[in-house]
C-alpha cells in the first residue's frame, strides 16, 4: 500500500517539477516576435540643401539593418528601415510624423532640427518615441520623456573639449570665435567659451552672418583684436574659406584654430585642403579606431561613398539601429499592434536607461535619456587625415 | 480622424489662406512676398501669448490679424502703387528683417526656436470656418466696384487712372487686406504646429505658395482651392521615394501650366463659360 502511494508521489512530484521547469523557461525567455519583419520608419532630409548630410545617416541605419538581418534579425524576424523624407520642409516633416505615428512602434529622427521643432510635438501627443540622435541635448530635452539625447548637456561635453584643445595651447590666452547664428550653434559657442575660460582663456566673438560670401572683412575684424588662436562654430564650407582667408592675412600656427564637430563635414576638407594642416578639430568618433567591427564600417562606407572616410554623424543611426534592437530583444516587445501603447513606452523606458551598450566607437550608458559618459575625440588634422590627440572626457 | 487627413486638411487650410494673401495684391499686378513676413510675426506673437500669456485662442486670432495688418500698413503708404519688382524687394528684405530679430530675441526662442505652444481644440474646423468666412470676403471684394477696378489696374494703371481709379490707395488696400489674411494664417500655422523655427519662414515657402498661386489659376480665388489640396495631397499619396522629388514635381508643375495654360487651371473666362452654361441650362429647363 505504501509503495503504491510512494510511487503515486512520485510521479506527482516529476510532473510537478517538470512543469516548474516548463514555466521557468517560458518565463525567463521574451516574448516571441509576432510581426513578419520590423519596420522602423526614419525620418530624414534625403532632399534638400543637406541632402548629403541625409544620405549617410540613411546609409549607416541601412547598414545596421543589414548587419542584423545577416544575422537572424531581432527575435528571428528580419528588419527594415524605412525612408521617409523630410526634405528640411517643416510642413512635410509633419505630415510624414502623421503617416507613421498611429503604426509604428518606434522611429528613427526627424531630421534636422526644423523639421524636429516641426514633427515631435506631434510624436509626443500621440506617444511616439522617436530618436532624435542628430541634434544637440537642448533640442531633445524639450520632448522628453518621447526621445533621448544622443549627447550629454552642451555644456558638459563641449566645454571640455575647448579647454583640452587650449591646454595644447599653454600661451593663448585670447581668442576669437567665429560663430553663425544658426538653431543651437550659439549656445554651443557659449559652451566652448566656457571651456576656455575654464583654463583662463577670454573669448570674444566674430559674428559670420548666414549668407556671407566673402570673409576678408570679418577676418580683418578677427585680427584686429590681436588675438593668440581662433575657434569655429560656423558651417564646414565657411570654416574653411575663413582658415584660407587668415591664411592670406599672414596667420600660420594652425596649432591654434579649433574647428568644432558639426563642421567636421566633407566640405570643410575638400574647401579647405591643406590650408587645414595642423588645425585641431573634435568630432565624436575616431576614424583610425582599429577594431574589426569599425575596420567593416569604415570599409563599406568607403566602398559605398567613392573612398571618403564616414564623416562626424555618420555612425550616429547605426547605433540607434542596435539600441532598438537590443530594446526589442531584453524586453517583452512582440510587435503585436494591440499592444502597441504599452510597448513603445517599453522600448522607450529601455533605451532612455540603457546601460553599457556597446556602440560603433564606444560604449556608454543612459540615464533618464541623457548619455552618462559619453565623450568626444580631439584631434589634429594631417594632410585631410585626422589624428587623434586624445579622447576628452565629458564633464560631470 | 487619422492625423495624416488631419494635418493634410489643416495645411490645406492654411495654405489656401497664404495663397488668398498673394493672390488680392496679384489682383493690382504686386507680388507681395511681405504676406510671409506677416504670417512669421503672427506665429510668433501668437506662440508667445498662448504660451506666457495663456490668453485666449479668439482674441489670439484677432490680435494676430491685426498684426498682419500693421506690418503691411505702414509700408503701403510707400509701396501701395510701386512696380511689381519694387514690392517684391520690399517684402523680401522685411522677411528677413524679421526672421533676424526673432533669430537675436532670446524671448522667442532665438536661433533655436520656440516650443510648447499649446494645443488648441477643434482647431481644424476653427480653420475651416475661417477659411469660409475669408473666402466670403474677398468674393465680395472680388465682385464689387474694387474688384472691377483690380482688373483694370492689372492691365494698364494708366488707364485705371484715367478712368478716375485711385491706383495707390486700391494697392493699399489689396496689401492690407493681404496682410490680415497671413496674420491669419500665421496664428493658425502655430497653433497646429505646437513650435516655431525662424527657418520655417524662408525662401521655399514663397516658392511652394507662389506654385500653388499660379497652377491654380491667378485670375480667380477659386483656382488655388484645386491647386492646394493637389499639390498638398501629392507627397501623401505618391509613394516615399517619388514624394522625394516634390521640388522638381512643383516646379515641373508650374512650367507646364505657365507654358500650355498661362492663367493656370481655373480661369475668370472658364468660371464665366461655366456660369454660361449653368444659367442657359437653368432657363432651358424652366422654358
Amino acid at each position: 500500500m505504501m509503495g503504491k502511494h510512494t510511487k503515486s508521489f512520485a510521479g506527482l512530484l516529476i510532473m510537478a517539477v517538470l512543469l516548474v521547469c516548463l514555466a521557468g523557461s517560458s518565463l525567463g525567455a521574451p516574448s516571441a516576435a509576432v510581426v513578419d519583419q520590423w519596420e522602423i520608419p526614419f525620418l530624414n532630409c534625403l532632399t534638400g540643401p543637406i541632402a548629403s548630410i541625409g544620405e549617410y545617416m540613411a546609409w549607416s541605419a541601412h547598414r545596421a539593418a543589414y548587419e542584423i538581418n545577416q544575422k537572424g534579425g531581432i527575435k528571428g524576424k528580419p528588419v527594415k528601415i524605412v525612408d521617409y523624407d523630410t526634405g528640411v520642409s517643416p510642413e512635410k516633416a509633419v505630415e510624414q510624423m502623421a503617416r507613421i505615428v498611429n503604426k509604428s512602434l518606434v522611429s528613427l529622427g526627424p531630421v534636422p532640427e526644423a523639421c524636429i521643432m516641426a514633427a515631435m510635438p506631434l510624436a509626443v501627443r500621440q506617444g511616439l518615441f522617436s530618436m532624435t540622435a542628430s541634434t544637440t541635448y537642448e533640442y531633445s530635452t524639450q520632448f522628453f520623456p518621447w526621445t533621448l539625447s544622443w549627447y550629454p548637456p552642451t555644456d558638459k561635453h563641449l566645454a571640455p573639449a575647448a579647454a583640452a584643445w587650449a591646454k595644447e595651447q599653454p600661451k593663448m590666452k585670447k581668442v576669437i570665435q567665429f560663430v553663425e547664428k544658426w538653431a543651437c550653434w550659439p549656445s554651443m559657442a557659449d559652451a566652448h567659451a566656457d571651456g576656455l575660460a575654464s583654463v583662463g582663456v577670454e573669448t570674444f566673438t566674430v559674428e559670420v552672418p548666414t549668407d556671407a560670401v566673402t570673409f576678408g572683412p570679418l577676418v580683418v575684424r578677427a585680427l584686429a583684436q590681436k588675438p593668440d588662436g581662433f575657434m569655429f562654430t560656423c558651417t564646414s564650407e565657411k570654416v574653411a574659406k575663413i582658415i584660407i582667408e587668415l591664411e592670406k592675412y599672414g596667420w600660420k600656427d594652425k596649432s591654434k584654430i579649433l574647428i568644432f564637430s558639426s563642421a567636421d563635414d566633407m566640405p570643410l576638407y575638400t574647401t579647405g585642403r591643406d590650408s587645414l594642416n595642423g588645425c585641431y578639430i573634435y568630432a565624436y568618433f575616431d576614424g583610425a579606431k582599429e577594431t574589426p567591427r569599425w575596420k567593416t564600417f569604415k570599409e563599406n562606407y568607403k566602398k559605398d561613398h567613392g573612398g571618403l572616410d564616414p564623416t562626424s554623424l555618420s555612425t550616429i543611426y547605426y547605433d540607434c539601429v542596435y539600441m532598438i534592437k537590443r530594446a526589442i530583444e531584453e524586453t517583452d516587445v512582440t510587435g503585436d499592434p494591440k499592444k502597441l501603447k504599452a510597448e513603445r513606452i517599453m522600448i522607450r523606458d529601455y533605451i532612455r536607461n540603457m546601460q553599457d551598450f556597446d556602440g560603433i566607437q564606444m560604449a556608454w550608458s543612459m540615464k533618464d535619456g541623457i548619455p552618462s559618459d559619453k565623450g568626444s575625440f580631439l584631434f589634429v588634422i594631417e594632410n585631410g587625415i585626422k589624428k587623434c590627440v586624445t579622447y576628452v572626457e565629458a564633464w560631470k | 480622424m487619422s492625423p495624416v487627413l488631419y494635418y493634410f486638411l489643416s495645411f490645406t487650410g492654411i495654405n489656401i489662406l497664404m495663397c488668398w494673401s498673394l493672390y488680392l495684391p496679384y489682383r493690382v499686378g504686386q507680388l507681395h512676398y511681405l504676406t510671409v513676413a506677416c504670417m512669421l510675426a503672427s506665429a510668433y506673437f501668437s506662440g508667445f501669448a498662448a504660451r506666457e500669456w495663456s490668453w485666449p485662442f479668439a482674441l489670439i486670432v484677432v490680435v494676430g490679424i491685426l498684426i498682419g495688418i500693421l506690418i503691411c500698413l505702414i509700408p503701403s503708404f510707400a509701396i501701395g502703387d510701386a512696380p511689381c519688382f519694387t514690392v517684391v524687394i520690399i517684402g523680401l528684405t522685411i522677411i528677413f528683417i524679421l526672421k533676424t530679430a526673432v533669430e537675436n530675441s532670446p524671448a522667442l526662442g532665438g536661433t533655436i526656436g520656440f516650443f510648447g505652444i499649446p494645443q488648441v481644440n477643434h482647431l481644424l474646423p476653427l480653420t475651416y470656418l475661417l477659411v469660409v468666412y475669408a473666402g466670403a470676403v474677398i468674393y465680395r471684394i472680388d465682385h464689387s466696384r474694387l474688384g472691377r477696378a483690380a482688373s483694370v489696374v492689372f492691365v494698364d494703371k494708366n488707364t485705371a487712372a484715367a478712368l478716375g481709379i485711385d491706383v495707390k490707395r486700391l494697392g493699399m488696400f489689396f496689401q492690407v487686406a493681404a496682410g490680415a489674411l497671413a496674420g491669419l494664417a500665421g496664428t493658425l500655422y502655430a497653433f497646429l504646429i505646437g513650435g516655431l523655427f525662424p527657418e520655417f519662414f524662408n525662401l521655399g515657402v514663397i516658392g511652394t505658395l507662389m506654385c500653388m498661386l499660379f497652377a491654380g489659376g491667378h485670375t480667380t480665388m477659386w483656382g488655388v482651392i484645386v491647386s492646394v489640396p493637389i499639390l498638398e495631397g501629392m507627397q501623401l499619396l505618391l509613394p516615399s521615394a517619388i514624394a522625394s522629388w516634390r521640388q522638381v514635381i512643383y516646379a515641373l508643375t508650374l512650367i507646364v501650366i505657365v507654358l500650355v495654360l498661362p492663367g493656370g487651371l481655373v480661369t475668370k473666362r472658364m468660371l464665366l463659360r461655366l456660369k454660361g452654361k449653368v444659367s442657359g441650362g437653368i432657363s432651358k429647363c424652366n422654358n
